[in-house]
């Protein structure tokens, strides 16, 4: 019998509606869980677009009851929900919450979660949709996966979906991606994989294709013809705190920072328009970005482009701040990279001779995530000496976090009688033009896996283009027999002077954050 | 409607009196005198009133709703029947704290028209907004006299409440002509069928349920508890819910004199039941569905209540709907 609609649902939202479902988080009794994925799921309710008959269930190795589990979620909800708490809603929400302990690798938790989630089913007097959440370390995907498949639990039932969503980091590099992908595809079809990265669920984000595809002024120029070049940059002012140092040793500014959240705004900057909206069209436009970034590869080419650094002591806003290496749980003699900064080549049509500047460090003076588009200068201009025109391209800011807005820097003519010309700013300020606070990505995130719109999430064949880059940096500095040096920057500063060199070779700088 | 003029008091609360000819030049004063404040601007939000006992709570409600959506407000009391004609304007920022530093505002300014007549009121609304930006208007009067073509032609969007109309018939009768006017291409909100949101989505939520989703077909009769004076709202939940299921159920209407503007919904028949209440001072809703021994319960967040909430939701919700348009012709067949 063909599944009948619900008549009511249809017509009340502008968005698709997510049907009854099953979250299982796997490894849900970590950081990620308490901070985020439960007051996310808490601020879904309070806003009413919970699925109805929703259940969310913690998997993890450690002994826990239900009550239990509840209470140390409450208490991390308190703190972390962005519209608060209520007692009365987290009551009726909490009810929606159990956990499951088990070993991931054992395969009787497995078929015990099998029981409990058909349980759910039986109780609901219908099967439900299942969304199984990886959110352990990334070793232990492959197992979860594999017994995932064993239990039966991979495929929907009666018609309806099970889908996975993995948090980053996915893979470590090339390899590592293509065998984490390989497990996957072997329980999930690409369809029903969703690879998470929060910096695709910010608001700022997602509206960079509103920005350039619903505005008729800015897509005509948004070529190599206008466009002297753009810099994105990811500054952090902090360093290694919370015992964080341990993970990011291992990984590194380039493959932390660079491959997935700023490769993400990369795209949404330089794709070309997709045909429509849904999710294949919007990640085939990304993708054939990715795969026309020039590659570098060789120490030369990486040397020439790529600047690597470590901070040493200094100090940010008035506080002393130790140097990387003396960085809690980082190695002493440590090669990883703290701050980065590359200049990448876009080899189409519309992005030829635009280079791109990505810069990302920790220990910088603030925090601030921006995309700047720096437009040439005119031929001529009759107003003024060079001088009085230097660093005065119209420059388009889109801020993605914090104070999340867009501004634009045009020249105006001084009051007076002389001709002067001088630098204003057209600024938007999203917090305040709209008064109501933006949603948290991962409850935008959330939603969106749950209804099936997997158009904020990375594909396949995008993480891999993109570890492919990375690779070849990594490789040159750290396999190649004449590696490009570590530079040093203080802590508190903009980053080594060889990055400043970098822009500066070309007769640019970096934008003053 | 009452001519009166408003007390002295509430003009007081309208800001600062300045002679219409001087309103931009005493806006720009205003930024001039300290530069810590940020002008901001969405839309032009319009109050149009012929009622002065409501000044002051429009003027609550302005500064309410600016503090979620920055814009340039206009309150217009009209009272077409005093003499002689008189015109007076006030100006006033609405500020709101912005990251703990800067402060945002939006701009208001206020209307009385003495003998204010439909080219008075337009000329107006017209000479002071914000340039390039949409037009929302609350027509809080009856769509009479000075609601006339020249006028909501230019309107972008119109927010009317259904349930405050006296004559909801005579007035339905005039939205629908207007509506059906060559030159008018406004959205149209009405607050009344805002009300029911939070039902609705709670009703969706009740026939989520497998068991009971089978049995739509089952299903006899409707029935709504709500306040007095908000039949309407009533009125438009029982047509939106035919309308979904493609039928006619046997509609009963329940009145009370206190609690929400909707305050339960009861869709039934033989073996199948939906349950929607909310009970009073409540900000969640109950949702109970049993179909034969199933039975399944829920607790859903209610909407919001006061009128300021429901201007500002429907400023949240950019882009219009059919689906009201399309029900106005049943909610006006059931008024007869």
């Amino acid at each position: 019998m063909p599944e009948q609609e619900n008549p009511f649902q249809e017509t009340l939202l502008s968005r698709h509606r997510a049907e009854p479902c099953t979250v299982v988080i796997f490894g849900a009794t970590g950081d990620l869980t308490n901070r985020k994925l439960i007051p996310a799921f808490y601020n879904i309710a309070a806003a009413g677009d919970l699925p109805p008959q929703f259940k969310v269930v913690g998997f993890a190795r450690r002994e826990k009851t239900d009550e239990g589990f509840r209470s140390e979620l409450e208490t991390g909800n308190r703190k972390n929900s962005r519209q608060g708490h209520s007692d009365e809603l987290w009551g009726s929400f909490a009810q929606c919450i159990h956990y499951h302990r088990s070993e991931f690798e054992d395969p009787a938790g497995y078929v015990q979660l099998k029981l409990l989630l058909d349980k759910f089913d039986q109780e609901r007097g219908a099967p439900a949709n299942r969304l199984f959440y990886l959110a352990s370390a990334p070793e232990a995907f492959k197992p979860i996966l594999e017994m995932i498949r064993a239990a039966g639990l991979s495929e929907g039932v009666g018609g309806k979906w099970a889908r996975v969503v993995c948090e980053k980091p996915f893979g470590k590099d090339l390899a590592t991606a293509r065998g984490l992908n390989a497990v996957v595809a072997e329980t999930f079809e690409e369809k029903d994989t969703y690879r998470i990265d929060h910096y695709l669920g910010k608001e700022t984000a997602q509206n960079i294709m509103v920005l350039r595809f619903a505005n008729s002024i800015f897509e005509p120029n948004w070529n190599s013809r206008y466009i002297d070049h753009v810099q994105i940059t990811c500054a952090e002012n902090l360093g290694m705190e919370g015992g964080r140092g341990g993970y990011y040793d291992t990984a590194g500014a380039l493959r932390d920072m660079v491959q997935n959240h700023l490769f993400q705004l990369l795209t949404l900057v330089a794709m070309e328009p997709p045909t429509d909206l849904s999710a294949d069209s919007v990640r085939d436009e990304k993708v054939k970005v990715i795969r026309a970034l020039r590659p570098l590869i060789g120490p030369e080419a990486v040397g020439k482009n790529v600047i690597r650094a470590q901070y040493t002591a200094g100090s940010v806003d008035g506080v002393s701040r130790v140097g990387y290496r003396q960085e809690d749980r980082v190695n002493p003699e440590s090669k990883t990279e703290p701050y980065v900064a590359l200049r990448i080549m876009i080899d189409t049509w519309r992005w030829q001779g635009v280079p791109f500047y990505i810069r990302v460090g920790k220990q910088l003076p603030k925090k601030a995530t921006e995309i700047s588009v720096h437009f040439k200068k005119p031929p001529q201009v009759p107003f003024a000496t060079s001088d009085l025109l230097k660093n005065s391209e119209n420059t388009l800011v889109i801020r993605i976090q914090p104070d999340e807005g867009i501004a634009l820097r045009i020249l105006c003519k001084q009051p007076g009688q002389a001709m002067n010309v001088q630098q204003v700013k057209m600024d938007f300020r999203y917090s305040s033009s709209f008064g109501k606070a933006s949603p948290e990505a991962y409850e935008r995130l959330l939603l969106d896996a749950m209804a099936g719109d997997a158009t904020l999430f990375a594909r396949r064949d995008e993480v891999e283009h993109a570890w492919k880059f990375i690779d070849e940096i990594e490789h040159a500095w750290h396999k190649s027999a004449t590696p490009p040096p570590m530079h040093e920057y203080p802590a508190g500063s903009w980053g080594p002077k060889e990055a400043d060199d970098l822009l500066r070779a070309d007769g640019r700088e970096w934008r003053l954050l | 409607m009452p001519s009166t003029l408003p007390s002295d008091s509430d003009l007081g609360r309208l800001g600062l009196e300045t002679p219409i000819a001087r309103i931009d030049r005493a806006l720009k004063e205003i930024w001039n005198d300290d530069e810590a404040k940020t002008r901001a601007s969405l839309i032009n939000l319009a109050i149009y009133t012929e009622d002065s006992a409501i000044l002051a709570a429009d003027n609550d409600l302005l500064a309410h709703v600016a503090a979620e959506h920055a814009c340039r407000a206009l309150l217009i009391l009209a009272l077409p029947e005093a003499r002689p004609p008189r015109a007076r304007a006030w100006i006033q920022a609405l500020c709101r704290p912005y990251q703990g530093k800067q402060i945002v505002c939006s701009e208001q300014l206020s209307f009385v028209l003495e003998g204010g007549d439909a080219a008075q009121v337009q000329n107006i609304v017209f000479a002071h907004l914000d340039s390039d930006l949409p037009l929302v208007v609350w027509w809080q009067a009856d769509l009479t006299q000075n609601f006339e073509e020249r006028f909501y032609s230019r309107i972008d969007t119109l927010i009317i409440d259904s349930s405050r109309w006296t004559n909801p018939a005579k007035q339905f009768d005039a939205l629908l002509a207007a509506m059906n006017a060559e030159t008018a291409g406004f959205d149209v909100r009405d607050l009344a069928w805002t009300r029911s949101h939070f039902m609705r989505t709670a009703l969706a939520s009740c026939f989520q349920d497998a068991a009971a989703l089978q049995n739509l077909a089952r299903l006899e009769t409707i029935r709504i508890t709500h306040l007095k004076g908000q039949r309407t709202a009533a009125l438009l939940l029982a047509v939106w819910i035919n309308q979904r299921l493609k039928t006619m159920l046997q509609l009963e209407l329940i009145e009370k004199d206190s609690g929400p503007a909707l305050q339960s919904l009861v869709i039934e028949g033989e073996g199948v039941r939906g349950e929607v209440r909310r009970d009073c001072d409540s900000s969640f809703i109950n949702v109970c569905t049993s179909c034969g021994q199933h039975e399944h319960k829920d607790l859903l967040p209610a909407d919001v209540d006061s009128d300021a909430e429901l201007v500002s939701e429907q400023l949240s919700r950019f882009h219009g709907s059919t689906l009201y348009s399309t029900m106005l012709p049943f909610v006006r067949g059931m008024l007869n």
